[in-house]
């Protein structure tokens, strides 16, 4: 009888531990999962700020061949600083969703702005062939390709952090963890697919 | 005194097989002095003195088999977490990982030496972890393999030590790794937490049962209380007893371990200064070695340093005391430690290449090295100065523009693309148009501006770019890497034609990336000798000789130079039609599978198919060095003049 009782202690004694090692393990995954997006989420930063670095630079040698349209590129460059401030915000905090929001937005209207440049500018051939503002395009090119890049990183981490914290058993612990929220994903528009005129073919 | 690479791994092996049989003494030991406590307790109360009624056969029974569920419980969980890479370690240890591409002077200089390092000893470079909390000077390896080894170093360390001191450090370090020292340092880190959960679970009943006890005063028996309480207490100095010993236990291999180290570690640097100045370094700085991180004491084994000091120092210290690990490396040593730390600068691409190098430097250089006579394959796992003033040369001639986008996990694509592009116009047409469709456009385009710059390079370049390209590779999230490794085996197969050397890269990047992304079994020793593989042996000789003699007579004399040194039943040479890709990648996978020693032979066997017409092209050596890799031997690149085998 005594002895039944103290097996009986030690194999709660297990199952108490295995518990606890149990909702551990779950609470560390947490963690990590939001450290990698996190991350992920500081290389991304480092792209866009290459991005926001490029665009007064472009915008410096527009204005000398583009005299009339100058709200065009005033709109650049407000679009620009409220992306940068946008930026420093959602850097703080990448799992908040309104921070990431108002990256989303600002990031749009950078984009909507910079599309309306380039149109403009296709009316200006010097402009075009001038060698500062190729180099300069290329580099914005090759920065939006990695920013494409890194944000497919940090929406697929986001993703595993989301799915893993929505299914069993960490949905029923999460909240008491502190990962009340779900991560929001970083959607931008393409410059390119925004941006493009509609291709003419003459047959 | 030296052990060769194979001969390590064997002894690191039979060390481990032994560990395991003390540790299961050992827990025989804790499940008889369980079953005396509960024996004495539960049986004998109330009982006369005799000894028979001691014997319960029951409860013997379900002592034992508590126990080793107990034990085998907690070594598994431990184990299998990890199990899960070393980066989990170094995580748990308060690492976060550098960026390959990173450009802050410290971590730029700590990543360049450790970038040398892994090229000197012809392994990819390894992810290395910063623990950026921890002042005090130290490193160590984890990881269970050398393929998931990771290296992880304190801030202390990165900013308090001198390049070549530094440089001491990761050699120490990657001696760990190419001895095979990890496995066995996990497995004792998992076999003593098993023990430390008895002890936990004992303590556990022992609060618990005091707090009932407490409460429940008047309804519990005092027999009964009395006992949990006394089983509680017992199972807790069982526990704490049996972790005692462990750490005893651990810390004698511990320090012989890296006694070892510290040797391999002159040996590879041939600077008996750089290590032992950082060895007096740390015990001239007011942080030590120490590691302040929760987790340190469990993994104090794996440091370069001491990093937790305990009362009782010398029977429970990992390492050796600092003054006898210098005077070891050097007899000479005043007693004087080195307590200001460097000036960091920025460095220059290729600004660590000595002026005496291989290119036809005169004579007026200090020691200008003669071609060495030792061959590449006793030289697996053993790399020396030699190489490591070599892999500085090698970095240093790869243009500044090519090895920035190496380093970044977007561009590194698109230059392993470039690199698996053929050389003749035809093949590579095909592949660019496979490419184009496969890719994104932004890659594809980076691509075909990088190829002119990867046509240029010498070809001895090209596997130390991949062992570079690697850590950035291993960036990606799981399904770039699914869509990356899609277009590396379209690259592969659009040409339509096998080219050896693009089926080595394809295999060595695919290999060395795998296991990051997708849980894969490491290879298990299956064959002791090649008795049974006479056909993958013959595929593989076959495919050598094939590949680098121009007519079938002297093909057949480089086959059979390569059979005469291994011991398999007399196999004859195939004909080409029969090596495919297929049977080789086949045959390769199930070689490796072997002995270490059986890996050796095997080595020394295609090195003598190779050279049978006194000719080592460098795309043989390529090829040679790509094949060690396959078969998880790590080759250091051959040095100018180097016989092959």
């Amino acid at each position: 009888m005594k002895l039944a009782i103290v097996i009986l202690f030690v194999v709660i004694a297990i199952i108490i531990l295995s518990s606890i090692g149990w909702l551990i393990g779950i609470f560390n995954q947490l963690v990590r999962l939001r450290n990698r997006f996190q991350n992920a989420f500081a290389q991304i930063e480092v792209q866009l700020k290459r991005r926001y670095d490029l665009i007064p630079n472009l915008v410096e040698v527009a204005k000398g061949y583009i005299k009339h349209e100058r709200e065009t590129l005033e709109a650049v460059i407000s679009a620009r600083n409220q992306a940068v401030s946008g930026l420093k915000q959602a850097a703080m905090d990448p799992g908040n969703a309104e921070a990431i929001q108002g990256l989303i937005g600002a990031e749009g209207a950078l984009t909507g702005a910079m599309g309306r440049l380039f149109a403009v500018m296709e009316a200006y051939p010097d402009l075009k062939a001038n060698q500062n503002m190729m180099q300069l395009s290329e580099e914005l090119t090759s920065t939006e390709n990695k920013v494409a890049f890194s944000r497919q990183a940090f929406n697929d981490a986001v993703t595993a952090y989301n799915t893993y914290k929505q299914s069993f058993p960490a949905v029923i612990f999460a909240g008491t963890f502190g990962h009340g929220r779900d991560a929001t994903l970083l959607e931008f528009e393409d410059r390119e697919a925004i941006a493009e005129p509609p291709k003419v073919s003459f047959t | 005194m030296a052990m060769d690479f194979f001969q390590s791994q064997d002894a690191a092996r039979r060390n481990t097989g032994r560990l395991v049989i003390l540790f299961i003494l050992a827990v025989i030991a804790i499940m008889v002095m369980i079953y005396l406590l509960v024996a004495v307790i539960f049986l004998s109360a109330g009982r006369g003195e005799s000894a028979a009624p001691l014997l319960h056969p029951g409860l013997m029974l379900g002592v034992g088999g508590i126990t080793i569920a107990i034990v085998g419980l907690g070594s598994l969980y431990k184990m299998g977490q990890l199990r899960a890479g070393g980066g989990f370690v170094a995580e748990s240890l308060g690492g976060a990982p550098i960026r390959p591409d990173t450009t802050d002077p410290v971590e730029r200089r700590l990543l360049n030496v450790v970038e040398e390092m892994a090229i000197a000893s012809g392994t990819p470079c390894p992810p290395v972890y910063m623990m950026q909390q921890e002042k005090g000077i130290n490193a160590f390896a984890a990881g269970f393999s050398p393929e998931d080894a990771v290296i992880g170093v304190t801030r202390g360390c990165a900013e308090q030590l001198s390049r070549d001191q530094l440089q001491g450090v990761i050699a120490h370090e990657f001696s760990h790794i190419l001895n095979g020292d990890m496995r066995l340092n996990i497995r004792l880190i998992g076999i003593l937490h098993g023990i430390l959960v008895i002890g936990i679970i004992g303590y556990f009943i022992l609060r618990s049962s005091l707090y009932t006890g407490a409460a429940y005063r008047r309804s519990s028996k005092r027999g009964g209380a009395g006992a949990i309480l006394a089983l509680g207490a017992g199972l807790a100095v069982i526990g704490f007893v049996g972790t005692f010993f462990g750490n005893w236990i651990k810390a004698a291999v511990s320090r012989q371990r890296e006694f070892l180290a510290d040797a391999s570690a002159v040996q590879f640097t041939r600077s008996p200064s750089g290590i032992a100045g950082a060895l007096k370094r740390i015990g001239g700085y007011a942080h030590g070695a120490k590691v302040e991180s929760p987790n340190a004491p469990e993994a104090s084994h794996m440091f370069f340093g001491r990093a937790i000091t305990s009362g009782l120092n010398s029977m429970f210290a990992t390492h050796p005391p600092l003054p006898v690990r210098i005077k070891r490396i050097e007899p000479s040593w005043d007693g004087e430690f080195i307590t200001t730390g460097p000036a960091i600068e920025r460095e220059e691409p290729g600004a660590q290449v000595p002026l005496a190098g291989f290119a036809g430097a005169p004579a007026a250089a200090a020691e200008s090295p003669a071609p060495p006579r030792i061959s590449a394959v006793e030289q697996i796992g053993r790399p020396t100065r030699q190489h490591i003033d070599y892999a500085a040369q090698l970095i240093g001639q790869i243009p500044e523009p090519v090895i920035n986008i190496a380093r970044e996990s977007y561009g590194a694509r698109a230059l392993i693309y470039a690199l698996l592009l053929n050389r003749e116009a035809e093949p590579r047409r095909i592949q660019m148009q496979q490419l184009s469709e496969h890719a994104d456009v932004g890659v594809y385009d980076l691509t075909g501006k990088l190829l002119p710059a990867v046509q240029q390079l010498p070809q001895g370049l090209r596997l130390p770019l991949v062992d570079l390209a690697l850590p950035a590779l291993r960036g990606l999230t799981a399904s770039q890497y699914q869509a990356f490794s899609e277009n590396v085996m379209v690259l592969v197969e659009a040409d339509e034609k096998i080219d050896l050397f693009e089926w080595a890269l394809q295999r060595i990047i695919l290999r060395h990336l795998e296991p990051h992304f997708a849980r894969v079994k490491p290879p298990v020793t299956h064959y002791y000798a090649l008795g049974r593989l006479g056909r993958q042996c013959s595929v593989l000789l076959s495919t050598l000789a094939y590949v680098g003699h121009r007519d079938r007579p002297a093909a057949q004399r480089a086959f059979s130079l390569g059979i005469s040194r291994l011991d398999v039943r007399s196999t004859s040479m195939l004909p080409p039609e029969s090596c495919t890709v297929k049977a080789l990648d086949d045959a390769l996978d199930e070689l490796n599978r072997t002995a270490p020693r059986v890996k050796q032979r095997i080595m020394t066997a295609c090195a003598a198919c190779i050279s049978a017409d006194r000719q080592v092209t460098v795309d043989e050596a390529e090829l040679f060095r790509a094949l060690c890799d396959g078969l998880s031997c790590p080759m250091p690149p051959l040095l100018p003049g180097q016989p092959l085998g």
